[in-house]
This record gives C-alpha cells, structure tokens and sequence, in this order.
C-alpha cells in the first residue's frame, strides 16, 4: 500500500519563512484556477513545481506578484517588503522595438532615480556584473529582439537578479530551450543559488530540469496534490495522480548527467 | 526670398519659432505613440477637437460668457481621452473599435452643434491650422506644453519605456501601468490641442507619426531612436515653412511633405546601411 503523500512541506521548526501562502484559492468568474494552496518559503529554498497545463502554476505566481487578488486565503510576506524577481514564461513584445541588451536591463532597473534613459555608473557596473554571472556580458549591445530564445531567456533571468531579489521567481524556464541550454541554465542557477542563498520558486514541465534543480517539489493540479523532496515526490503513483495520466519520473532521480559538451 | 528676409516677417518668425517647439514634442511623445500602436488615438483627438470648439462657441453663444476656446478645446479633449483609456482597461472592446466609435460619435455630435449654430467657417480653421495665426501667446502655450511633456518623458522614461515594451513586466517590476496610461493620455490629448493650429486635425498626426516612424528605420538602439526622432522633428517641419515660403505653397501639406520626404530618405539610409534585413531579422518572441 502507498502512504498518502504530504499536502505541504514538513513546517521548518525556528526558521520565519519569506513567504507564506495559506489556503490560497483564486477564482476566475466560476473556476477555480486554484484552490486551498499552502506553501512556506524560507531562505535559500529551490523550490519546484510541477502540473498539467491549467493546473494553477501561473495564477499561483501572479497571485504571489499581486497581480490577481486571492478569492481564498492570503499571502504574507512576514518579513515586510519582500524584494520579488520575477521571470514570465513569455514576453510578448514587438521584436522591431530598437532597443538593445543593456536599454532593456536599465530599464528594468529599479534604481529610483532614472534620467532620460540613464542610470549611474554604480548600476552599469551592477549590470555587466550580472551579465558576466549569466555568461551573456558579450549581448550587452545586441538588439534584444535578435536573441536567440535560450539568450533571451537569460536576460529576462538578468532582469530579475537586478531587482536584489530575495525571492525568484521563474516561471517555465527552460521551456523556450533545448536540453543543453536548459542544464546550462539549470546550472547557473544553481551557482547563484549557492552564492546567495537566493531563494526560488520555479515552475517547469521538465522533470528533468525540475529533479536537477529543487530541493523541494510540489505537485500543483487546483490544489498541491503532493509535496516534499523530488525523490519522494516524483514518483510514478504520485505524478499519474497530479496529471492524470502516467508520466514516467526521470531516471529515479539520480543526478541527472550531463551531455557531452 | 531667402533665410534673413524670411525671418524678417514677424508672422513667418512666429510660425518657424512654432515649428521648433512643436516638432521635437509631438516626434518625442510620437515615439512612445507609435511603439504603443496608439496612432490612431492620437488623430481621434485631432478630429475630436471639432467638438470641442463647437462646445466653445454653443457656451459662448448661449451663456454670454467668453472663454478661451483653447481652454474648451482642452477640456473636452482631456475628458475624451481619459473615457477611452478607461474603455481599454475597463471593457473587453479593442482598443481601435473604442476609438472608432467613440471619435466618430463625438465628430458626430460636434457637426450638429456646428450646422445648429450655423458656422461652417469654423471647420475650415480646426481641419487645417493655420500656422501664421501664431502669436506671444500661443507660443508660451507651446513652450509650456514643451517642458511639461519633456519633464514627463525625462522623469517617467523607465516606467514608460518598460510599459510599452510589455505593460505585465512593467506591473510586476511595480509600475503602476493604470496611472501612466491615463497620465499619457491626458498628454497625447493637450499635445494635440496645442498642435492643432500648426497642421490642423486632418494633418496633425503627421507630426507625431511620421519622425519616429523614420527614426525607427536607421536607428539600433531606443537612445538613437529618441534622439533621431527628435531631431527630424525639428528640421523636417523648419524645412517645411520655409519652403512654403519660398515656393508659396500651403504651409500645412508642405510640413507634412517635408516629413515624407525625409521618410524615404530614412528608408534609402537603411537600405543602404542594411539596417532592413536586421529589422526583419527580428524573432518573434
């Protein structure tokens, strides 16, 4: 017989968590997009979740930004401000924009004080910096609109950092790229992640990205189905329950390998 | 007749002084226009301020009271403006069919105040411009306009910049995208109102449109794009009066042509530099 699986993670004893959902529900006119959702954030966690399409992962993330108002619940920050980084699974946006790599990061940069499309010499430096973190210094005066969607998808990563997040927020973000951009990705994000303790929250179809990455997994169909470390949740029983369907976990969760470079 | 004799006609230098301050403000604000596929709410408030002039004179007529028909003209195009941004955001109607009825519907009404009060000759005047009716006044209006919208742009450049390229991203970064539309708004319809002398209604989204849309062909980067813009915006419509004079044209369609011309210089420059294929080289994202 197989245990019921936990519906939030085990509380940490002592620690305030950055964020915490309780009994989250959000209604879009009569369907619930998502429903009695708990999840606590603590520091340096690397959270995953996982669902089929319409399952809640993207009104989860926009009720977190505050860009939709919970129906059910709240979502605390107890802490006080939260410095949130968010990363969009699409950016829709007209690809003729002139502007290029290093307009776009000082536009997305939230320093206070933004004259006529300039910022300081403090926050160029704070730019190329993340650049270089993301292995991207060299696009710094490409046109944006001519990056390929593996590039495209680290600068919108590089936009998010330069917020001085505490939480990240990612959402798909490999699903614009192939398998070797995805581990690169993967693999920079461990980096800072293990650099700041940053925490983060990701949202991602790829079980293989997903069991590389987190530490932490949820399981997200309405309601958290299933939650705890990707060994103990991404199992066959549990995934057939969250998707419906049978989805196979990727190679019992050893470390995944990487491809020849 | 050349440059110095041309200056030295008071109402000629009224309108050049015009051109300068007008030019580079409708080709600034136009490059956030344009990119926000807001040209054709820009030429419904052009049109709209029939309306608003009939409204001018209907006062005027039935309470004896004489208000600056400028101030009218402002009020009901700011009034219009803020109801149709607040019709993007509150309805699930495109934007181009709020405009459409809504432009249409307030014309409508105006050329019935019009045909009521019987003064045709009022159309003449609103659809045209006339540049040399310039006076002191109307240019310290124009000057006033000028540092108002390029305080807005200096201040409000990142916020602006990031909501046109994606308003969700710019929400998320916390920009209130609500207020920056209505506020953007609010200064496509003063910007018009105060421009509507130089070009009138029917020509006045030349001004507007047509710098940046050439701007955009040579330029790699928002800072050229800003900077080029701007600097078509104030020579094409220099350009334009002073041919008007020296060729004894209708001031108005020279400005505009003025501005086409240096359109398809823009497109032959980006031929020539091969800026074309980069522009199609553009992945959708």
């Amino acid at each position: 017989m197989i245990a019921p699986a936990a519906k939030s993670f085990p509380a940490a004893i002592g620690r305030k968590p950055l964020l915490q959902i309780q009994g989250l529900g959000v209604r879009y006119g009569s369907h619930w997009a998502l429903r009695d959702f708990d999840l606590d954030v603590h520091q340096g966690d690397m959270v995953g979740i996982i669902g089929p399409n319409g399952g809640g992962k993207s009104t989860l993330f926009k009720a977190i930004l505050g860009l939709v108002p919970p129906t059910a619940g709240r979502v605390l920050k107890p802490s006080g401000a939260l410095r949130v980084g968010y990363v969009p699974q699409h950016l829709t946006y007209d690809t003729s924009f002139p502007i290029t790599v290093g307009e776009f990061l000082t536009v997305n940069h939230p320093a206070r004080f933004f004259w006529c499309g300039g910022v300081g010499r403090k926050q160029k430096r704070e730019i190329t910096d993340t650049l270089e973190r993301l292995h991207v210094a060299d696009l710094l005066g490409q046109r944006l609109g001519t990056l390929s969607g593996g590039q495209f998808q680290r600068i919108l990563v590089a936009s998010a950092l330069l917020q001085k997040p505490e939480l990240l927020l990612l959402d798909e973000p490999s699903a614009s790229v192939d398998r070797r951009g995805s581990d690169d990705l993967s693999d920079i994000l461990e980096e800072i992640h293990r650099a700041t303790s940053l925490s983060v929250v990701f949202v991602s179809h790829d079980l293989h990205f997903v069991s590389h990455l987190a530490k932490k997994v949820c399981c997200l169909n309405q309601t958290c189905c299933a939650a705890g470390d990707p060994q103990t949740v991404l199992t066959e029983h549990l995934l057939a329950q969250t998707y419906g369907a049978t989805v196979h976990p990727w190679r019992s969760f050893q470390p995944a390998e990487p491809l020849p470079r | 007749m050349n440059l110095s004799e041309i200056w030295s006609y008071e109402f000629i230098r009224y309108a050049l002084i015009s051109a300068c301050i007008l030019g580079p403000t409708c080709a600034l604000l136009g490059v956030f226009v344009t990119l926000r596929g807001m040209a054709f709410f820009s030429d419904s408030l052009a049109h709209s301020a029939v309306t608003g002039v009939a409204l001018g004179f209907l006062l005027e007529e039935k309470t004896g009271l004489a208000i600056d028909p400028m101030l009218i003209v402002l009020a009901f195009s700011i009034g219009l403006a803020s109801l149709m941004a607040w019709l993007f955001h509150r309805t699930t109607l495109r934007p181009d069919t709020v405009i459409a009825f809504s432009f249409t519907g307030s014309v409508a009404f105006g050329v019935i105040i019009i045909a009521w009060l019987q003064k045709y000759r009022l159309l003449d005047g609103i659809l045209f411009g006339s540049i040399y009716a310039n006076g002191p006044s109307d240019i310290l209006r124009q000057a006033i306009l000028a540092l108002v919208v390029g305080g807005f742009l200096l201040l409000q450049m990142r916020p602006l910049t990031l909501s046109t390229l994606n308003p969700e991203l710019a929400q998320t970064r916390g920009i209130r995208t609500g207020w920056l539309n209505y506020a953007f708004a609010i200064l496509i319809a003063a910007t018009v109102v105060v421009s509507l002398r130089m070009l009138g209604a029917l020509l006045l989204s030349a001004l507007i449109v047509i710098p940046p849309a050439a701007a955009k062909l040579v330029s790699n980067s928002f800072a050229a794009l800003l900077l080029v813009s701007a600097v078509i915006g104030l020579v094409a419509p220099f350009l334009g009066v002073v041919a008007s004079c020296q060729l004894d044209l209708p001031t108005g369609p020279t400005i505009v042509l003025a501005n086409v011309g240096v359109l398809i210089l823009c497109y032959a420059a980006s031929l020539f530099l091969g800026n074309r294929a980069l522009h199609r080289g553009g992945r959708p994202q």
